[in-house]
């Protein structure tokens, strides 16, 4: 599965990587903010933005294919999304494709709501790429977030490598006995896979809560490790807070 | 006084399933004993008294002179340290070294302290190296010595394990019983595992139907196959 490599660029030294992951998560949370935050039509800004993403990307030596590739299934799934813009807003038609108008408003609702969308799940895939679901979880229980969210995500990701086994071992077996020619019994043999897997998690779920109890857990996941947050990495986070800050307000102050 | 006395344990499941009746018996401090019985004769239902996870409906369960109840659930799992048959059930934490150190921070221990002593038992058990590993990297055998990891870090007074040798190939195998010989902790086994078994404990307690049929010494019944045939323990092929 190609979430197995989703963090490969953890490992590679960088930049990136030598900030704390806590500061990584802040840095892409203001980036994801900026970009949503522009004012509206402010292209100049939103393209110094989505530069300064692709500037951190080869900055943290993800080639440029590899980052489009990761972003290419949520952009699609935004660009599906933002379609209705380009229909729904009023405004002055600029053109006609068959029965369709498109209006100098929709057109710039989309344009924006694509930009915003690749700025930030481009920031967003920088950090999954350079900082592993662990580390990622750890920022996340050291920004406060609630416990029952933290260890709800450090479990879910512990165990998602264990269903994904037993759900390839379940189509494994169903294949081998020649299950599913023809689409119609392939999705109800899917549908079976799907619930057997589902049943086996819930028992095993319950085996798992039985394992932790009888090492003492009292409902809260104590941490190991605190990340060590130095005076660099402040200063790094600091100046990309500050551009990214300035970018936006300059988006304002076009007016 | 034995360290681990079960008295009269009865339990029925809440479907009205009977998974122990009347099973009584007592292990002293140090010694080595096979739990044996076939499928659904109630051993994994009997461990999980051992540790409080089920509490008894009608009998009792003492560790080091301390009964199993609601209140004393803290107590009793500090001395007992139980691995389940599927590791992957026991290393929830994405790394091996969180996973280890779970049990001594619920104790109360700070971090930089279940740290050394989950670094020092991973190295103990030929696991150092592998402490920012996630446990789907491991092999079978790894995955193994990483959950008996789990509660070793804890100084349990008591191993309780359910099938360690499922799934383990033979080097598995023996890699683990070479470990547990060396053990000093008194040691409840439940197997199928006969030959496992023998090379660790010289006693065996058998269950069948959730009742105890046989509490002596491990090679009495080993040469008895009409008995082991009986129960489930022998298969003739």
């Amino acid at each position: 599965m190609s979430f197995r490599h989703l963090d490969q660029f953890a490992q590679v030294y960088s930049p990136i990587t030598a900030i704390a992951p806590v500061l990584r998560v802040i840095g892409t949370v203001a980036v994801a903010l900026a970009a949503a935050t522009l004012r509206l039509g402010a292209w100049a800004q939103l393209g110094t933005l989505a530069g300064l993403v692709l500037v951190l990307a080869v900055v943290a030596r993800i080639p440029l294919p590899t980052l489009l590739l990761r972003m290419l299934g949520p952009l699609v799934f935004v660009l599906f999304a933002s379609v209705a813009l380009l229909i729904l807003v009023p405004g002055e038609v600029v053109a006609r494709v068959g029965w369709i108008s498109l209006t100098d408003n929709g057109l710039l609702r989309f344009g924006s709501a694509l930009g915003r969308a690749f700025t930030a799940l481009a920031a967003a895939v920088i950090l999954v790429s350079t900082t592993t679901f662990p580390e990622i979880v750890q920022a996340l229980r050291e920004l406060r977030l609630p416990h029952a969210v933290t260890t709800a995500l450090g479990l879910a990701y512990r165990f998602l490598y264990v269903i994904v086994d037993e759900l390839e071992r379940l189509q494994r077996a169903a294949r081998s006995r020649n299950a599913g020619a023809g689409a119609a019994k392939r999705r109800r043999l899917l549908v079976s896979v799907v619930a057997a897997v589902l049943r086996r998690s819930l028992v095993r779920s319950e085996r798992t809560h039985r394992a932790m109890l009888a090492r003492g857990f009292q409902g809260e996941i104590v941490s190991l490790h605190r990340s060590r947050v130095d005076a660099r990495s402040i200063a790094l986070l600091s100046l990309l807070v500050l551009v990214v800050g300035a970018v936006t307000l300059s988006s304002y102050m076009d007016l | 006084m034995p360290l681990l006395e079960v008295t009269d344990l009865k339990y029925r499941y809440p479907d009205g399933t009977h998974a122990l009746s009347g099973v009584s018996f007592a292990v002293e401090r140090g010694e080595k004993v096979a739990l044996l019985g076939p499928m659904g004769a109630g051993k994994s239902t009997l461990l999980l008294h051992l540790n409080g996870l089920l509490l008894p409906a009608s009998g009792s369960v003492t560790i080091d002179g301390i009964a199993v109840s609601g209140g004393t659930l803290r107590e009793v799992r500090k001395r007992v340290g139980l691995v389940f048959q599927d590791p992957d059930d026991q290393l929830f934490l994405p790394s091996l070294l969180e996973d280890v150190a779970f049990g001594p921070l619920n104790e109360g221990r700070d971090p930089e302290d279940a740290e050394l002593l989950a670094r020092g038992v991973l190295q103990s058990l030929g696991l150092g190296g592998n402490e920012l590993r996630a446990a789907h990297h491991l092999s079978g055998g790894e995955k193994r010595l990483a959950a008996l990891a789990t509660v070793l870090v804890s100084h349990p007074l008591v191993l309780v394990l359910d099938e360690p040798t499922s799934n383990l190939d033979a080097r598995g195998k023996r890699r683990l019983v070479g470990l547990l010989r060396q053990r000093e902790e008194t040691l409840l086994v439940a197997t199928h595992d006969l030959t496992m078994a023998r090379a660790l404990c010289e006693r065996a307690v058998v269950m069948a139907d959730g009742a105890l049929v046989h509490d002596g010494r491990l090679e009495h019944i080993v040469s008895n196959r009409e008995f082991l045939d009986h129960h489930g323990l022998w298969a003739d092929l």
